[in-house]
C-alpha cells in the first residue's frame, strides 16, 4: 500500500504547493500585521473597579492568588518610602500596567518594533518582533518583551492545504493575535497597595482584537503572570480596550505611589 | 484500498490520476471544520471581582456598571432575603451571560454531524444551577422575537479567525450583578472566546437597552483542567428565614439604610458606587469626590480571596 499512498501524497503536494516562486525577502512584523492596533485606545473601567480605580486599602488583595511571603510583603506597603525611594513607579511595571486606568497610544517604532506608551505614569513598552533579550539587557519595569503574530494553531498548518480528506488536516488559520513575553522585569507591584512581583517574574500577554456589533473596534489582552516566589498559581486577568478616534483625553501623568 | 477504482489499472499514472480525482472530489464536498478546539473541563480563575464572584457582592456595589438610573432604583429595592423565601429566587438559574462571570466551572463539548464531519454546535454545562446550553454552528437563524425567551437564551456562532463569535438573545430577565442589578429581557449578548495554549478568554458584551447606557464589556478567563469533575446540581425550595406568605423582601425608594456600606467598608466615594458610565473612564478620578467617612487603616472584609475554601469574610493569611 505504501507505494500508491507515497505517489497519492505527492500528487496532492504539487497540486497544494504549485510551481517554487523566486525566494521572497523576511516580510516584516509591520507588514505582517493581520490587524493595525495602532492609535489611542481607552479602557473602561467594568472590572475590579475597586482595585484599579483608586488605591485599594492596604491588605485588600483579594482576587490575587499571592502566598504567605507577598501576603507579608504586602502588609508592609508604604506608599511613602516608596516615594521617598524614587520609586513610585512600582505598579506601572509590565506586569500591572494594562491594569492601571489610562490610555494606550500604540505605534510603529520601526518595522520591528511595536510601540505603546500609557499616559497614566508615562510609560512606554517595547514590543520586538523577530528578537530576544541580549544577554546584558538590565532589569526593568517594563523588562524586555519579545513578539509574535498568532501562529496556526498546532504551529504547523496543514501542508497538503486540505488536498487529502481522508488525513486529518491541521486547522492552519491564521490567527490575529499578538503574543508576547516579557522577562528582564524589576520588582515591583501588580496592584497599588503593594501586592508584590519578583524579579523573577515571567509575563505572558495575548493580544486579541475585535469588531464590535456596533463597528467598534476593541481588543482585549489576556495577561499571565508567572512568579514562582510570590503567587501559588499563575495571575491571570484580561482588560478591554476601545479604539478612540484621536488623542482625546490623552494625559500623560507621572507615576504616584499614592 | 485507498482509491475507489471502477476499471484495471493500466500504469502508475493511472493511479495517480485516479487518486487525485478522487481526493479533488472529496475536497469539494469537505466541511469547514472547527478552527479552534474549545472542548473540555476549563476551570475558572477568579482573579478578577472574586469577591464578587464566589461569596457574592456587597450591597450597593454598582462600581464598573454603567447602569441607567431606573436600574439603580430597582436595584437599591433589593433585599438579599428575596433569594431565602421567595421560590421563584430560591433556585433561579444563572443566565447564559452572567454564567460566564458568576461561579464559572465550565464544561464544552462539541456535535459532529457524523455523515459530513461538519462542526454543529458546542455544548456547555456549569454545573452552577446547572446551566446547559447550546452554541448553534449550523448556520441556522434566530427564531422569531415572540418565541420563548429562557435562561440560556439562544445561541449561534461563528468564526472570526480562530476566535469564536456568539450571538445570544430570546433570554429572560436576570441580573447582571446578584446583588439586585437586572438585566432585561430585552437584551443582546455577543462573546468572543479565544483560546491561547491552555488559556480560555471569553469577551462578553451586554447590549441591554433598558438596563445600561452603553453596553457592558467584561472578560473572564478558564485554565484547561483534564482533572475536573463536573457534579450535578441540586437545589431546595426551602424558606430559609420567616417570612410572610407571598411576601417578597425589598425596599422601598429611599429606605435602603444600607447602600452607604460598601463605600464605608473601603473607603470609596458614595456617588463612585453607584455606578454609571462617567464613572468607568479614566478622568473620573480627577473629578470623583471624597470618601465620605476617612478611610479604614486597613482592609476588614474579603480581603483574601481567589478561590471559594480561601474567601473568608476575615482575612486569614494565605500559606
Amino acid at each position: 500500500m505504501r507505494g500508491p499512498l507515497l505517489a497519492l501524497i505527492a500528487a496532492a503536494s504539487l497540486f497544494a504547493q504549485g510551481p517554487p516562486g523566486p525566494p521572497q525577502p523576511p516580510r516584516t512584523a509591520k507588514a505582517a500585521a493581520p490587524v493595525d492596533f495602532t492609535g489611542y485606545w481607552v479602557s473602561p473601567v467594568m472590572e475590579d473597579w475597586r482595585w484599579r480605580m483608586v488605591t485599594p486599602l492596604k491588605g485588600d488583595f483579594a482576587s490575587v492568588p499571592l502566598n504567605g511571603e507577598a501576603y507579608k510583603v504586602g502588609m508592609a506597603w508604604d506608599p511613602a518610602k516608596d516615594e521617598a525611594a524614587g520609586l513610585a513607579c512600582k505598579a506601572y511595571g509590565a506586569p500591572a500596567l494594562m491594569r492601571i486606568p489610562g490610555r494606550l497610544h500604540i505605534t510603529w517604532k520601526d518595522d520591528n518594533t511595536l510601540q505603546i506608551e500609557t499616559d497614566a505614569g508615562t510609560q512606554t513598552r517595547l514590543f520586538h518582533f523577530n528578537a530576544k533579550a541580549p544577554a546584558s539587557e538590565p532589569a526593568s519595569w517594563q523588562g524586555y518583551s519579545a513578539a509574535n503574530w498568532e501562529r496556526p494553531v498546532r504551529g504547523e498548518g496543514d501542508p497538503l492545504n486540505g488536498a487529502i480528506p481522508i488525513f486529518s488536516t491541521r486547522t492552519g488559520v491564521r490567527g490575529k493575535a499578538l503574543e508576547v513575553v516579557t522577562t528582564h522585569l524589576r520588582a515591583g507591584y501588580l496592584r497599588k497597595n503593594g501586592v508584590p512581583y519578583s524579579e523573577a517574574t515571567e509575563l505572558e500577554e495575548f493580544y486579541d482584537y475585535r469588531t464590535a456589533p456596533n463597528g467598534d473596534p476593541w481588543f482585549t489582552v489576556t495577561t499571565v503572570v508567572h512568579d514562582p516566589r510570590y503567587l501559588n498559581v499563575p495571575f491571570i486577568t484580561s482588560t478591554d480596550f476601545k479604539r478612540q478616534r484621536d488623542a482625546s483625553g490623552w494625559n500623560p501623568t507621572p507615576c504616584s505611589a499614592q | 484500498m485507498l482509491c475507489p477504482m471502477r476499471r484495471p489499472l493500466r500504469s502508475a499514472g493511472d493511479l495517480v490520476a485516479g487518486c487525485f480525482l478522487f481526493a479533488t472530489a472529496l475536497v469539494l464536498v469537505s466541511p469547514a471544520h472547527a478552527q479552534v478546539d474549545f472542548t473540555g473541563e476549563w476551570s475558572p480563575a477568579y482573579h478578577e471581582d472574586g469577591p464578587e464572584r464566589l461569596p457574592g457582592p456587597e450591597l450597593g456595589d454598582y462600581m464598573g456598571m454603567p447602569i441607567n438610573d431606573n436600574a439603580r432604583l430597582r436595584a437599591d429595592s433589593y433585599d438579599a432575603d428575596r433569594i431565602s423565601v421567595v421560590p421563584e429566587y430560591e433556585c433561579r438559574p444563572h443566565s447564559s451571560d452572567y454564567g460566564m462571570r458568576g461561579l464559572g466551572d465550565l464544561r464544552v463539548t462539541r456535535e459532529i454531524n457524523p455523515a459530513t464531519q461538519e462542526l454543529t454546535a458546542f455544548h456547555t454545562y456549569m454545573p452552577a444551577w446547572g446551566s446547559e446550553r447550546t452554541i448553534y454552528m449550523d448556520g441556522r437563524p434566530h427564531p422569531p422575537a415572540y418565541m420563548a425567551h429562557t435562561w440560556q437564551g439562544f445561541s449561534t456562532g461563528v468564526w472570526d479567525g480562530n476566535t469564536l463569535v456568539i450571538t445570544t438573545t430570546h433570554l429572560k430577565a436576570n441580573y447582571l450583578r446578584r446583588n439586585g442589578i437586572p438585566s432585561s429581557d430585552k437584551r443582546t449578548v455577543t462573546e468572543y472566546w479565544t483560546r491561547h495554549r491552555d488559556y480560555l478568554t471569553v469577551v462578553t458584551y451586554v447590549d441591554d437597552p433598558v438596563i445600561l447606557t452603553e453596553p457592558l464589556v467584561r472578560s473572564q478567563n478558564w485554565t484547561l483542567d483534564p482533572g475536573q469533575k463536573t457534579l450535578r446540581f441540586l437545589c431546595e425550595y426551602q424558606p430559609e428565614v420567616p417570612a410572610a406568605p407571598g411576601a417578597v423582601p425589598n425596599h422601598l425608594p429611599g429606605t435602603n439604610t444600607f447602600l452607604h456600606e460598601v463605600a464605608n467598608w473601603y473607603g470609596l466615594p458614595y456617588e463612585a458606587t453607584r455606578g454609571g458610565a462617567k464613572t468607568l473612564y479614566p478622568e473620573y478620578r480627577n473629578t470623583m469626590p471624597k470618601p465620605e467617612k476617612p478611610a479604614p487603616a486597613k482592609c476588614e472584609r474579603f480581603c483574601v480571596c481567589t478561590v471559594l475554601l480561601d474567601c473568608n469574610l476575615h482575612a486569614v493569611p494565605p500559606r
